[in-house]
């Protein structure tokens, strides 16, 4: 018992610093969120028809909650719970991953296997730690919605279903650190597998009935699949339902039990899936710096491109909605265009949506070019690049390779999201194309506007790739905390900032603010010029003084 | 230019760490040259800054008459080297790393004679070139730094503690390739922790302690240094002639063995004033390294 006390303190230790951020950030989000909403959805009117266009227009769901009434609770909770639940759910599978597979991984379990705590101690303390982080983040949760003036009742069962799916995405994550080797397969697996979980209960929503009044819904089997969708059908606001919570904590304990069998049952190191045999001699190909760049980066890159792919699909499918939304409810054009750097007000629904989905995709696309800086920093910090530059390899040549791996991956990103938009947009149908006219000469314009729009975000990307190779070359011990760290502010300040009513000063922060809008074929392109500079600047003193640099281990 | 390394009043600081504090270090051309000391007396340091992956903080560094930190890319080229803690990437197996660094080195200048060499080493260390990088033992991972940097011939090889994880037998391997390259005129710096191994296979020896030198020259200069240790049966020798032995050191009657140490001049000198004893089951031990690591550091060992 002393032990498991033991290391459940010293895994609250390690995190003391991100742990507060996660569960202190989702009281934020639900404050925040509820008060905007309040603020721009106030009048019962205008939620009851939002309402009724979302259950007469389900593809839209796949994106929201389940409507489950018009009063102010049930509407928030429709708007924000899904994303508040993914918050726990991306907590406590990081932390699951972080606190075992991770701590194999390193070596570091090792030492605390050899002690008396044995191998199951370890994941009993961790099991443990993230159910309190989870109910942590659950009362920060409903605390946020209290102070944003919603029924306390409500707010609490909504924590409840936070810190459930938490708990239950805790149990999923301790099972996918098991099953493979690395923590970083095992982080991507657990993604996946809340991927599918988003997906299924969004598909259970946009398959659902409606009531006869319009205003609330009953999901299709999928979303029964997913513990996304349990916290779901608490229907915090109005029935307020605590026992399909139960199948979180059912998940989260035959999940552990599972976990701690395998954990028993395994050697210390080994995983479930077992690791196939690899070429005994290296392909042709893998005989330059920036080849095994390519080699380490390329599953980052695809998952990247993929995501971009899926938000592209959306514009296509979602453009022709946008208009007939509009015309309903204006201020859903208010709301994407919050999403865009300022100068986009006035333009139609559909290019707000084309622009708003695209400013994501940007955001990808830097996702993807800091982590190849990250890779890099990964690779001097473990010693592997210790190996290559041991040989005739200069520094410089290393250092340009990953930004130009980086540069491609940007690219890469965009492109995927720019074709799948391409193909979504021809496949549902221009949302410019009028009846009667030759759909080529209507298309035209559009596919125009995706690819300018699709351009537009390079600039913001670039400027990540330098400034955070520039971070690498100076102080490499900051690159990985402050490479995410100034990806979620761009993130936030920049995208999320005008919905949440930020000041302009403060979002003009954010590389994504200056991003060039497409404006019906006319574009102003000098912040785009400008951010160019900014990142060819930046490249050019990274190179300069990355040029000769002491490898810093880790 | 005889000499391939050159280093002179090397200083190396981390923040107000000093890891390295006026070293020197000279390696002739063709000598196979042991590094000595414990655990943080700045061995490592000073070979990343032989291969340029460390500044220097002050002093002088030639390597091939280069500087490593300017010229890193020209001196690379004629240096094989493994470093002290190998970390290989977790998705490569130990084929492709073998093969990367090898081609970074320039195997492909000559790929018939590299793939002989690869495979025969390979055969030799008996390693499985399949398994993925994160299933190597630390043995097999330094397996895989040594096969590349033998698998590519070079002027000069760098080897830092390279025997730390491998079993005796491939110790022996290590030594043999050790040996070979020295032979083809190759220099070697080999920096260990091992008396034995040095011993074994070293020339010339420095022995580093706390970021300095304090000890260099062949095996035979150092030896003079150290004490012989003599031993024989005290059965049937008189108390009052063990007690007058001449120059002897620490002299001591246990376990039935008179014993004792004498500094390596005067060894003769004793030897011929016992000559009249019945000296039974008589033994006379060169100085190991390990007595004159003992000398070295007895203060902190």
């Amino acid at each position: 018992m002393s032990a498991f006390l033991a290391l459940l303190m010293q895994r609250i230790r390690r995190d003391r610093v991100q742990l507060p951020i996660w569960i202190l950030g989702n009281g934020l989000l639900a404050l925040f969120a509820s008060v905007s909403v309040a603020n721009s959805y106030g009048d019962p009117v205008e939620r009851t028809g939002i309402l009724l266009l979302a259950t007469g227009s389900p593809a839209i769901l796949l994106l929201r909650g389940l409507p489950q009434g018009a009063d102010l609770g049930s509407f928030v909770f429709f708007e924000i719970f899904i994303y508040l639940a993914l918050v726990a759910a991306f907590m406590s599978t990081f932390l699951a991953v972080r606190h075992t597979r991770a701590e194999e991984e390193s070596g570091r379990a090792e030492l605390v296997g050899a002690t008396p705590a044995g191998r199951s101690t370890p994941l009993a303390a961790t099991a443990a730690y993230g159910a309190l982080a989870a109910l942590a983040m659950g009362v920060s949760v409903t605390l946020g919605l209290v102070a944003g003036r919603l029924p306390p009742a409500g707010a609490v069962v909504t924590g409840a279903a936070v810190a459930a799916t938490g708990i239950a995405f805790l149990g999923i994550g301790l099972v996918c650190a098991q099953i493979v080797h690395s923590a970083r397969a095992a982080n991507a697996l657990a993604l996946a597998v809340t991927g599918v979980a988003f997906l299924l209960r969004g598909i259970g929503a946009a398959a659902g009935t409606p009531s006869a009044d319009g205003v609330s819904m009953t999901a299709a089997w999928p979303t029964w699949l997913s513990p996304l969708g349990w916290g779901e059908e608490s229907a915090a606001f109005s029935t307020g339902t605590l026992s399909p919570l139960l199948l979180d904590l059912a998940l989260a304990t035959v999940a552990v039990a599972i976990a701690l069998i395998a954990a028993r049952r395994r050697d210390l190191g080994a995983a479930l899936l077992p690791d196939r045999l690899g070429r005994a001699s290296a392909r042709g190909v893998l005989s330059s710096s920036f080849a095994l760049a390519w080699r380490l980066q390329w599953p980052s890159m695809l998952a990247w491109a993929l995501g971009a792919a899926v938000l592209g699909v959306l514009v296509g499918a979602l453009a022709p909605l946008a208009d007939a939304v509009t015309q309903r409810d204006p201020s859903l054009a208010t709301t994407l265009g919050s999403l865009l750097p300022a100068g986009a007000a006035g333009e139609g629904t559909a290019h707000l949506l084309l622009g708003a989905l695209f400013a994501i995709i940007g955001v990808l696309a830097a996702g993807s070019a800091t982590q190849t800086i990250i890779r890099m920093r990964q690779e001097e910090a473990a010693g592997t690049a210790e190996l290559v530059l041991s040989t005739p390899l200069s520094p410089l040549r290393w250092l340009a390779g990953y930004l130009a791996l980086g540069a491609i991956s940007i690219v890469l990103v965009l492109a995927a999201g720019a074709t799948a938009a391409l193909i979504g947009v021809l496949g549902a149908g221009s949302p410019g194309e009028t009846p009667g006219t030759g759909s080529s000469v209507a298309t035209g314009p559009e596919l125009g506007d995706v690819g300018a729009t699709a351009v537009a975000q390079l600039p913001a990307a670039f400027v990540y790739l330098g400034v955070i190779a520039l971070v690498f070359a100076l102080v490499p011990k900051a690159t990985i905390p402050l490479g995410w760290g100034l990806l979620g502010a761009g993130l936030v300040l920049g995208v999320f900032g005008g919905a949440v009513g930020m000041p302009q000063w403060l979002r003009d922060i954010s590389p994504f603010q200056h991003t060039p809008v497409v404006v019906g074929g006319q574009v102003d392109w000098s912040g785009g010029f400008w951010m160019l500079a900014v990142a060819a600047l930046a490249v050019v003193a990274t190179l300069i003084t990355g040029r000769r640099r002491e490898l810093v281990l880790g | 230019m005889s000499d391939v390394i050159e280093i002179r009043g090397l200083r190396k600081r981390y923040g107000r760490t000093t890891a390295l504090d006026g070293l020197d270090l000279t390696v002739a051309a063709g000598e196979v040259h042991g590094f000595l000391g414990p655990n943080g007396a700045g061995k490592s340091t000073t070979i990343r800054v032989i291969l340029g992956l460390a500044r220097a903080s002050g002093g002088e560094v030639r390597v091939f008459d280069r500087d490593p930190w300017r010229d890193s890319v020209a001196v690379h080229e004629r240096i094989g080297s493994v470093p002290g803690d190998v970390a290989l990437w977790p998705t490569l197996s130990g084929g492709e790393a073998i093969d990367l660094i090898c081609r970074l080195r320039g195997s492909q200048r000559d790929r018939a004679a590299y793939d002989r060499e690869r495979a025969r080493l390979i055969s030799a260390f008996q390693f499985d070139p399949r398994k993925k990088g994160r299933a190597y033992s630390k043995g097999n991972r330094q397996k895989v730094a040594l096969i590349a940097a033998f698998a590519v011939p070079a002027a000069l090889y760098v080897f830092d503690e390279p025997t730390s994880g491998l079993d005796p037998l491939m110790e022996s391997v290590f030594n043999q390739e050790v040996a070979r390259v020295a032979a083809a005129g190759a220099t070697v710096l080999l920096s260990s922790h091992i008396l034995s191994e040095v011993e074994r296979l070293c020339t010339r020896v420095s022995i580093v302690r706390a970021g300095r030198v304090v000890e260099a020259g062949t095996l035979a200069e150092l030896r003079h240094l150290t004490r012989t240790e003599i031993s024989f049966a005290v059965e049937g020798v008189p108390d009052a002639r063990v007690a007058a032995i001449p120059y002897a050191h620490d002299l001591a009657v246990e376990h039935g063995r008179v014993r004792f140490s004498v500094d390596s001049a005067q060894v003769g000198r004793v030897l011929s004033s016992l000559g009249d004893l019945p000296l039974a089951s008589l033994r006379v031990a060169p100085p190991t390294l390990e007595e004159l690591f003992l000398r070295h550091y007895g203060d902190r060992l």
